[in-house]
């Protein structure tokens, strides 16, 4: 071959491996920072989840209320996370979740920013030391900030 | 936003003859005529008054707020919606008072035979997709409250569809065989139990039906009830789910459950472990117009007690 036709080779050639290999990448880039078994770091963020309000539920008995802010603040972070943590095709039979996560996304996405938005009231609420509006917060959180997306998009999951 | 806007009515005073003994529901008996005697006067005062209907409601929310009869997010009591079995399928009937598609034109004895005795007015037999052997065990003026409390909500326009039978035979051969050999039954107390283990019981066995999801069941859709609500495996349960074991035993039940948790997660879903009830659960929870999470602390604690009381049975589900 002739100098220019492999510089152009070369170029193409080269152009092809970078795309290539950015898209392999990209359908790793969900699990950067997990262990590359999706259900399996979501199940681990669920279970911290569980841990953030119990540990809640025992300080508002407690009447310890400015101490629930740092639990409630994990409640609001790793909310964030869970759409990330529900890529398309993550329905493995270890799953808890039902198909319906994807057939309704933006309720799904909804029903976590509302874990969010609930999890940073309370944040707030306890770290005012607003012992009424943190009680009142309590109350309800389960059912409205964990069952909401329970009820729909989970299915029982194992003995606990 | 209130979460109750109706206090529960203090059940009927229970006269000391018709006091179950050893908390077990007892079958009527001489004590009957005195019983209807004493109903018939109280109910006659009582009836379609605004206490009433709000026991009622009351005794609704303990059945889950009838939850089956109401699609979620549509309206209360219109039916509609869908449940198949290995007979086919059927669609829950709209019991809102409207006269042409529910039970508006229904008397109030009509309705009752059709909960407890599962027969419409036209003689036709309800499929126990409607536990009515289990709602047998509720006590008439349970009922009747509950009439009231049915007829008081908005009329909805709107027929269930038609229920779809594949099995030839079923109704007239199938059916009966299966209700006389498989069929859970309650049989209905005088009065309802009003406090301790046997007002848990009653709460449980029939007005909650709790062993409608949570007794195992066999390939014929028999319940098991010497396994009573050790739960079902993943394809067993309402609408396929898997049903956790409720009885005490310590590794695959909630015996590491106390009564104090169990009061709890009646009432807000929340387990011990941090988790919060979804799914179906959750739902006989909020209820529709009124749910368990309505019952009052004294109930749940009865039903905790209950549920502490019966045999542990080991049933792990997976």
């Amino acid at each position: 071959m002739n100098g220019r036709l492999s510089l152009t080779a070369s170029v193409i050639v080269t152009a092809s491996l970078v795309v290539g290999i950015g898209a392999g990448c990209a359908g790793k880039s969900m699990s950067k920072t997990g262990s590359g078994d999706v259900v399996a770091d979501r199940q681990r963020v669920m279970k911290l989840q569980g841990a953030s309000w119990g540990d809640i539920q025992a300080k508002a008995k407690a009447g310890n209320i400015e101490a629930i802010a740092v639990n409630a603040e994990t409640l609001a972070l790793t909310a964030q996370q869970i759409p990330a943590l529900f890529p398309e095709g993550s329905l493995t039979d270890k799953s808890k979740a039902k198909p319906e996560v994807w057939q309704k996304w933006s309720e799904f996405e909804a029903a976590a920013k509302n874990l969010q938005t609930q999890a940073e009231k309370l944040r707030d609420a306890a770290r005012a030391k607003n012992e009424q509006a943190t009680q009142d917060i309590v109350k309800d959180f389960g059912r409205t900030a964990c069952g909401a997306c329970h009820t729909p998009f989970r299915q029982p999951p194992p003995r606990s | 936003m209130p979460r109750r806007e109706m206090r529960p009515v203090p059940d009927l005073p229970t006269p000391g003859i018709l006091r179950p003994r050893g908390g077990r529901i007892r079958r009527r008996g001489a004590s009957a005529a005195v019983a209807v005697l004493v109903l018939a006067m109280v109910s006659a005062a009582g009836a379609q008054s605004p206490e009433q209907i709000a026991r009622g409601k009351y005794i609704f929310g303990a059945a889950a707020g009838c939850g089956c009869h109401t699609v979620p997010k549509q309206a209360l009591n219109a039916g509609g919606r869908k449940y198949d079995g290995p007979f086919g399928t059927v669609y829950a009937s709209n019991i809102t008072p409207d006269p042409t598609t529910g039970i508006g034109k229904w008397t109030d004895e009509q309705i009752i035979t059709a909960t407890r005795a599962g027969r419409r007015p036209n003689g036709e037999r309800l499929i126990p997709v409607h536990p009515y052997t289990v709602f047998n065990g509720m006590a008439e003026q349970d009922l009747k409250d509950v009439v009231a409390y049915l007829r008081s909500v908005p009329p909805v326009n709107k027929a269930a569809p038609a229920k779809k039978i594949t099995v030839p035979l079923f109704e007239s051969v199938f059916l009966p065989a299966w209700l006389a050999t498989f069929a859970p039954r309650e049989l209905p107390p005088a009065a309802a139990p009003t406090s301790g283990v046997a007002r848990g019981e009653y709460l449980s066995r029939a007005v909650g039906h709790c062993g409608e999801c949570h007794t195992p069941r066999t390939m014929t859709m028999a319940v098991d009830s010497s396994r009573f609500l050790a739960g079902n495996q993943k394809g067993k349960g309402p609408e396929g789910s898997a049903v956790p074991n409720i009885t005490p035993d310590r590794d695959t039940g909630i015996g590491n459950w106390s009564e104090e948790q169990i009061t709890d997660y009646l009432e807000t879903g929340n387990k011990p472990d941090g988790d919060v009830a979804g799914g179906l659960m959750m739902e006989v929870i909020q209820g529709t117009s009124a749910g368990y999470k309505d019952l009052t602390k004294a109930d749940r604690q009865a039903i905790a007690k209950y549920l502490k009381s019966i045999p542990p049975v080991r049933n792990q589900i997976e």
